[in-house]
């Protein structure tokens, strides 16, 4: 705690925390959202490929986006860093921001994984539908991705209001599921 | 014209869901993250391989991810109008009061405009129709690059002035 007390009060936290200008605060959490839509919206794209949209693009060049996806995180985990610093106390002590963490850290390890084992020149599979196992890791990316911005959102709310906020995504997410899986199998049952 | 702007612009229905439920605002936020990710994220993507990343990948193949960056599209705007719309229920100001001041919002608006004529210019002059040929390993030609670019640039900007809205000069 003393170790926090210490970087919240640092002149640098200090700064960005309280000068008015647009440069500090403001700045900073827009380039943690340039960060992030970099990072996460190059990976859903990957993910949506695996899961059998666009079937048509090769699997194997889609390896060149993630230097794309790196540059997000690293712009994500600086800014990230400097935030965490003015509020320490604030982020270390909510249970949201190690959700968030975990969300993270569990996308990244599945598009490495996914990047070793579907996208290199040696998987076989260039264009066309990928193995049911990958469709499933490309699915669980999406999902740890959701997980973590939800958690990352509701951070900036009280904990009660965060875990409705968080129902209400899942709920949401279940609804247009089931929804779209219905229509699929209605649509299918139509057309044999 | 500033009454019925001011009218038109508040929905009590959308305030009252604000008022209602204290989920609903951040739902709503998030529902914005995932529609700007899904937006600039495969846009950016296919921008990139117009200016010379990943050319392997033959345009016209990147293109069918589009439907997904029109879906996210759709939802900025959606819950975008969902924070214009009830904004008075977390700030009592009125949403016409808030986009006559903040410059940051104007701002936004305005780059969102020249990232729509960017698009239209894309289209009209032929460049569209030029890069859906790509195959594998084919560049794109100098004009569509810079299409591209703008793109890139101007999707950027309008992220960077939609996060300052909160921080913009909101009554007068």
């Amino acid at each position: 705690m003393e170790f926090l007390d210490f970087i919240e009060s640092s002149s640098l936290s200090i700064w960005l925390r309280e000068s008015p200008s647009v440069l500090a605060y403001p700045t900073l959490l827009a380039f943690h959202t340039f960060g992030m839509v970099f990072l996460v919206g190059t990976s859903t794209a990957i993910a949506l490929r695996l899961l059998g949209f666009a079937s048509s693009v090769p699997l194997a060049p889609l390896r060149k986006f993630f230097p794309v996806m790196w540059f997000g995180l690293s712009v994500s985990v600086v800014s990230g860093t400097l935030l965490l610093m003015l509020d320490a106390r604030l982020f270390l002590t909510m249970p949201a921001f190690y959700i968030k963490l975990l969300g993270v850290a569990a996308a990244l390890t599945i598009m490495r994984l996914l990047r070793a084992r579907v996208l290199s020149d040696r998987a076989g599979v260039d264009t066309g539908p990928v193995p049911r196992q990958a469709q499933v890791l490309a699915g669980a990316a999406l999902i740890s991705w959701a997980i973590a911005i939800t958690a990352g959102r509701v951070t900036a709310y009280a904990s009660f209001i965060g875990w409705q906020s968080a129902a209400a995504v899942l709920i949401l997410a279940v609804v247009l599921l089931v929804g779209r899986y219905i229509t699929v199998r209605y649509l299918r049952a139509k057309s044999a | 014209m500033e009454e019925f702007l001011s009218f038109i612009l508040r929905w009590p229905i959308v305030e009252d869901y604000f008022i209602a439920y204290p989920w609903a605002w951040p739902l709503n936020e998030i529902l914005h993250f995932i529609g700007l990710i899904l937006l600039i994220g495969i846009v950016g993507m296919y921008d990139l391989r117009l200016m010379g990343v990943a050319r392997e990948i033959p345009v016209a193949a990147l293109q069918r991810l589009m439907p997904w960056a029109i879906f996210g599209f759709a939802l900025t705007i959606f819950t975008g109008l969902l924070f214009t719309t009830g904004i008075y229920a977390n700030l009592e100001i009125d949403p016409y009061t808030v986009l006559i001041n903040d410059g940051y919002l104007q701002l936004k608006l305005i780059f969102l405009f020249l990232a729509g004529l960017n698009l239209l210019a894309f289209n009209v002059s032929g460049a569209s129709r030029s890069v859906e040929i790509l195959g594998p390993g084919e560049d794109a030609s100098g004009k569509a690059k810079i299409f591209a670019g703008a793109s890139l640039f101007l999707w950027i900007t309008v992220m960077y002035f939609g996060r300052l809205v909160p921080w913009g000069q909101l009554s007068s």
